[in-house]
């Protein structure tokens, strides 16, 4: 993988608003700031090669290294990634029941990690008013003041970065896809760091089709409800195909797509739906909106998994197969779409330090062959 | 008790031009002076300040140009001497006044006095002022030395009362703030008393009202005004300032004013050429003396201008010349025109000497042409390698490092409208290039004002602009009035560093005090931005994030004008100058240098003087002696590395 600095990332991804607004790049220097979900680069840093660019998930992707790096294989284009195990899941007896998306898979894994200690801290994305807001949690409870979609990018691994620098170990994080990866290529030391230490232990990895650009979400809303009485935001399962907005006194239904034309360019370039380089990812169940799918990925995601069930933090069952068989073709929609933009647009394999990811050609022909046109799942950050 | 009123017998001093135009008023019996601050005019009402109670002078510092012309012409419609000084820029300002006011005339002896800055060596460029002589229908002088400067002062009042018209006097930067031993006259005893008649008939010089307005009539007042300048231009055959110096028919006549006169007469001397070369210096260089001009003409074939920058001299002579071809023949010109001498840009000995060298084909070896890289490779041993920037401690640096913040935080594409003052600096490193527009003073708010209009054309991006306190009064009070009234979205960054701080901590009426020192009512500008009708914040720019929130949420609230007051004293400004508010050092074990995580931001972007890089233990250090501990470096180091620790 070929690393630049500063400036180039700053040219190849934020001028062209390829940036998703994941935070790997804040935080790490003065150079790079997030405001209100637009990642700003300040002022020009000269250096060469630089954390920023060498971490951002828009640029210069390597999923075979990745691959290997995670999984010690190679990335082969399947639709879900790499995986070990594929769940039906719920949070379990030892969840009080809580205003949760879907299952409160992801609540309750991390909430059970705390209490565990097989985590010391969560970084976790809360929100003030519509604005999601990552922070780091290291009380239990604090799980379930996060525990709502947002909807919106958020900068959540700036949080990361923040609580690694302020010394901060055995850290959870829930990752949009991006994010993941961005964590991976992260754990991989790319700068070859001599004092550098993984402080990640549980990446937990949300389905994602697209996250909405915070700035036109809001504006949207403002001109349509009064943002202040904004409780709750949710996109139900499909046949509904609207984003309804919880008010004090009612809800507001706005079809989804009206919302869709708030999507920023940058989802189309996305090929990863269900978060493939996490430990464990999770999303909605189709047709059951109040289960999860779950993916067990990795081993430390394996364990933490089987002793959260065994400890009835979470409830497993197994995947149906049909339910499978659907995940994968939505999954694989989403690569053959996000490959198709990328190679359209000359940001597959091109020019050194301008490429979205880097593939080898036989994946290439596999994903294009995998993927079937058809209309989009209804899975969402 | 000040030099400048010495009344010792045969007094004479070592005085800077400035100072001997004020000597020279004073010898002339000045009563009131007015000006605003510009280099390099500023001394002029400074050292009035200083003599006035000695010798009972009204002197102000103004709110502008040409409210300083409206208030020395008010004690000149009432009989008195007065002098307004300016640099040329505000010339520029005061000219809508000065076009009115040489119409009416004056009463009083009158005198402008404009510090004009060839080279553009402290100005934002290196206008013209002569061409305004011309403009008005005003007499110009020039004077050629620093005993000129004080001598001629008594006889521009003269020509004033003379001819009832204001007199300009031009100074350069080279006369202004150079020095020359300067004798002394006699200072005046009369007691002044002053009077304004107006109950006379419209148009009585003496007892009529002062008004410039004979609508469809123009012979009533543009007519005497011309016959004036003719009065002037014959006055002028005779001025004992216009004087020649060479044989009686030089092979090349030199025709110069002011500092370039002091120029020609080294080369001239240098080259030996003192029998074949003559110089005429004119002190009267508008309206010219033609008779004097045709005499010096006819006894040389060939005349060479020296003067900086218009061809003013060159281009007025060639009419005279033209005119009186018959008598005087044909003649061959040299100067800017020729391309013996350059069109811009200060001149000096050397210029002179080469244009001289050419025309005559004198062998003159000059600075040969490798000199000043040498004297620059020299310099770079022993100066560090700095472009310009502001002060250690400077407000700017903190108020520009939170707008380009803010500005790229908000990501909409905003921009920042310049002005006048050390902050022109926005448009460099210094001020991280958030500038994008600069032009005169006030101009920054008011081409904001026009810029938050154009949404209906797509430039939709947030707008801001830059302005002191000094200029906030000068000259930008209308352009936010425009901007809020016509509802223009736009952010003006007040920045108040507490006086007119780049030529020297003038007063302005946000002081509460005047130039000699007395208490007077000091202007709110906060109150006043808010009963005109903007939303208002006060920030103190060395709080960088309240103040990058504050400026942000003003660029998210879209109706209407909007001011941020960035309020901090200047760091050279009396009440801060000399104390050190934190005790700042660097912790090197902390500082990340030029690794990933900072890559000297201080050094680097912050560019505060006061921080040093240490090239050869790859840290940053403060530099104890020129820091002034404003402690704001500690807020942009990632690392926590510089540490600031109150000084008690």
């Amino acid at each position: 993988m070929k690393i630049f600095g500063a400036t180039k990332l700053a040219e190849t991804v934020i001028q062209t608003e390829l940036c998703s607004g994941c935070g790997a790049c804040i935080d790490l220097c003065p150079y790079f700031r997030s405001y209100r979900g637009k990642t700003a680069y300040l002022f020009p840093c000269t250096r060469e090669e630089g954390r920023c660019f060498a971490y951002c998930p828009k640029v210069e992707v390597d999923p075979d290294g990745l691959s290997r790096f995670l999984f010690a294989k190679p990335y082969d284009g399947h639709p879900l990634g790499n995986w070990r195990s594929i769940h039906v899941a719920r949070a379990g007896a030892r969840v009080k029941r809580q205003p949760f998306q879907s299952g409160g898979t992801v609540s309750a894994l991390m909430y059970f990690s705390l209490r565990s200690g097989c985590i010391r801290g969560a970084i976790l994305t809360g929100r003030k008013g519509l604005l999601p807001v990552p922070q780091l949690v290291t009380r239990p409870a604090g799980v379930w003041r996060h525990s709502l979609s947002k909807y919106t990018a958020a900068p959540t691994l700036a949080a990361l970065n923040r609580a690694i620098a302020a010394g901060h170990e055995a850290l959870g994080v829930v990752a949009t896809p991006c994010q993941a990866t961005a964590i991976a290529q992260m754990r991989m030391n790319p700068l070859q760091n001599r004092s550098f230490r993984d402080h990640t232990a549980l990446v937990i990895g949300l389905f994602c089709t697209w996250a909405l650009d915070f700035r036109k979400f809001e504006a949207f809303l403002a001109e349509r409800v009064p943002l202040k009485d904004i409780v709750k935001i949710d996109i139900p399962p499909p046949p509904a195909s609207v984003l309804e907005v919880y008010l004090q006194e009612e809800k507001r239904e706005f079809p989804l797509d009206e919302i869709r034309l708030l999507v920023p360019d940058t989802c189309g370039y996305c090929l990863d739906m269900t978060s493939e380089f996490a430990d464990v990812s999770v999303g909605v169940l189709e047709g059951h909106p109040e289960l999860n799918t779950l993916i067990v990925r990795t081993e430390r995601g394996e364990e933490i998994v089987r002793e959260a069930q065994r400890q009835e933090y979470i409830i497993l069952d197994d995947m149906p197969v049909e339910n499978r068989e659907h995940l994968e073709w939505a999954a694989g929609n989403k690569k053959q779409r996000g490959l198709r933009r990328c190679m359209e647009t000359g940001r597959l394999n091109g020019e050194a330090g301008t490429a979205c990811l880097r593939l080898t050609g036989e994946v290439t022909d596999r994903i294009l062959k995998n993927g079937r046109n058809g209309k989009e799942s209804p899975c969402h950050t | 008790m000040s030099y400048l009123i010495d009344e010792g017998k045969n007094a004479s001093h070592l005085l800077m031009g400035n100072e001997a135009i004020v000597r020279g008023a004073l010898e002339a019996g000045i009563n009131v002076a007015a000006g605003y601050p510009g280099t390099p005019s500023s001394e002029i009402i400074e050292c009035f300040s200083q003599v006035a109670k000695e010798r009972n002078l009204y002197v102000e510092w103004s709110t502008n140009e040409k409210v300083a012309v409206e208030v020395a012409a008010a004690a000149s419609f009432a009989g008195l001497r007065s002098l307004c000084v300016m640099k040329q820029n505000g010339v520029n300002v005061a000219s809508d006044f000065l076009l009115h006011l040489a119409s009416s005339g004056t009463r009083g002896g009158m005198i402008l006095v404009t510090c004009d800055d060839p080279g553009a060596l402290s100005s934002v460029n290196e206008g013209e002022s002569r061409l305004f002589a011309q403009l008005l229908e005003i007499p110009l002088l020039e004077p050629g030395d620093f005993q000129e400067a004080k001598d001629i002062i008594p006889w521009a009042f003269d020509l004033s009362e003379k001819i009832r018209n204001i007199v300009m006097v031009r100074s350069v930067t080279r006369l202004s703030h150079a020095s020359g031993n300067v004798h002394f006259g006699p200072l005046p005893t009369r007691v002044a008393k002053a009077e304004f008649r107006n109950s006379g008939p419209l148009l009585d010089p003496e007892t009529g009202p002062m008004i410039a307005m004979i609508v469809g009539a123009p012979e009533a007042q543009h007519g005497p005004q011309q016959e004036k300048m003719k009065r002037a231009a014959e006055i002028f055959e005779t001025c004992p300032f216009n004087t020649y110096t060479g044989p009686a028919t030089p092979e090349l006549l030199i025709i110069t004013s002011s500092a370039c006169s002091l120029y020609s007469q080294e080369a001239v001397s240098i080259l030996g050429l003192g029998e074949r070369v003559g110089i005429l210096k004119l002190a009267t260089t508008w309206p010219l003396p033609q008779r004097l001009l045709k005499k010096h003409l006819a006894a040389t074939p060939k005349i060479l201008f020296v003067e900086e920058v218009a061809p003013t001299l060159e281009d007025h002579v060639k009419v005279v010349a033209a005119e009186s071809g018959a008598e005087i023949g044909v003649k061959t010109f040299f100067g800017k025109k020729s391309g013996h001498l350059p069109s811009l840009g200060e001149l000096n000995p050397d210029l002179v000497l080469m244009a001289l060298s050419r025309i005559f084909a004198v062998p003159y070896e000059g600075a040969p042409a490798d000199f000043s890289a040498a004297v620059k490779a020299l310099a770079a041993r022993y100066a560090p390698p700095r472009g310009m920037t502001f002060c250690p401690g400077c407000p700017h640096r903190a108020s520009y490092w939170s707008i380009n913040n803010a500005l790229k935080l908000d990501g909409r594409g905003g921009f920042v409208c310049g002005d006048i003052g050390c902050y022109v600096m926005g448009t460099m490193a210094a001020g991280f290039n958030t500038c994008k527009t600069l032009h005169a003073m006030g101009s920054g708010s008011g081409i904001a004002s026009g810029f938050g209009k154009l949404k209906q054309f797509g430039v939709d991006q947030p707008v801001l602009s830059v302005c002191g306190d000094s200029t906030f009064f000068h000259a930008a009070m209308p352009a936010l009035a425009n901007a809020i009234h016509q509802r223009s979205p736009f952010t003006m960054l007040l920045m108040d560093n507490r006086g007119t701080a780049m030529t020297g901590f003038q007063p302005h009426p946000g002081s509460p005090t005047n130039v000699l020192g007395e208490a007077t009512p000091a202007l709110d500008m906060e109150k006043i931005c808010r009963a005109m009708g903007a939303k208002v914040e006060v920030s103190d720019p060395f709080d960088l994030e309240k103040t990058r929130q504050k400026l942000n949420h003003l660029m998210e609230y879209a109706d209407g004008a909007k001011v941020l007051i960035l309020r901090r004293a200047c760091a050279l400004s009396p009440e801060r100058r000399g104390k050190k508010e934190y005790e700042v050092t660097v912790d090197e074990s902390r500082c990340r240098g030029e690794d990933c995580g900072c890559n000297r931001i201080c050094t680097r972007i912050f560019g505060c003087p006061g921080l040093i890089w240490d090239g050869e233990k790859k840290v940053s250090r403060i530099d104890e002696i020129i820091c002034v501990g404003c402690g704001v470096c500690a807020d942009i180091c990632p690392a926590g590395a510089i540490l600031r620790k109150e000084v008690a």
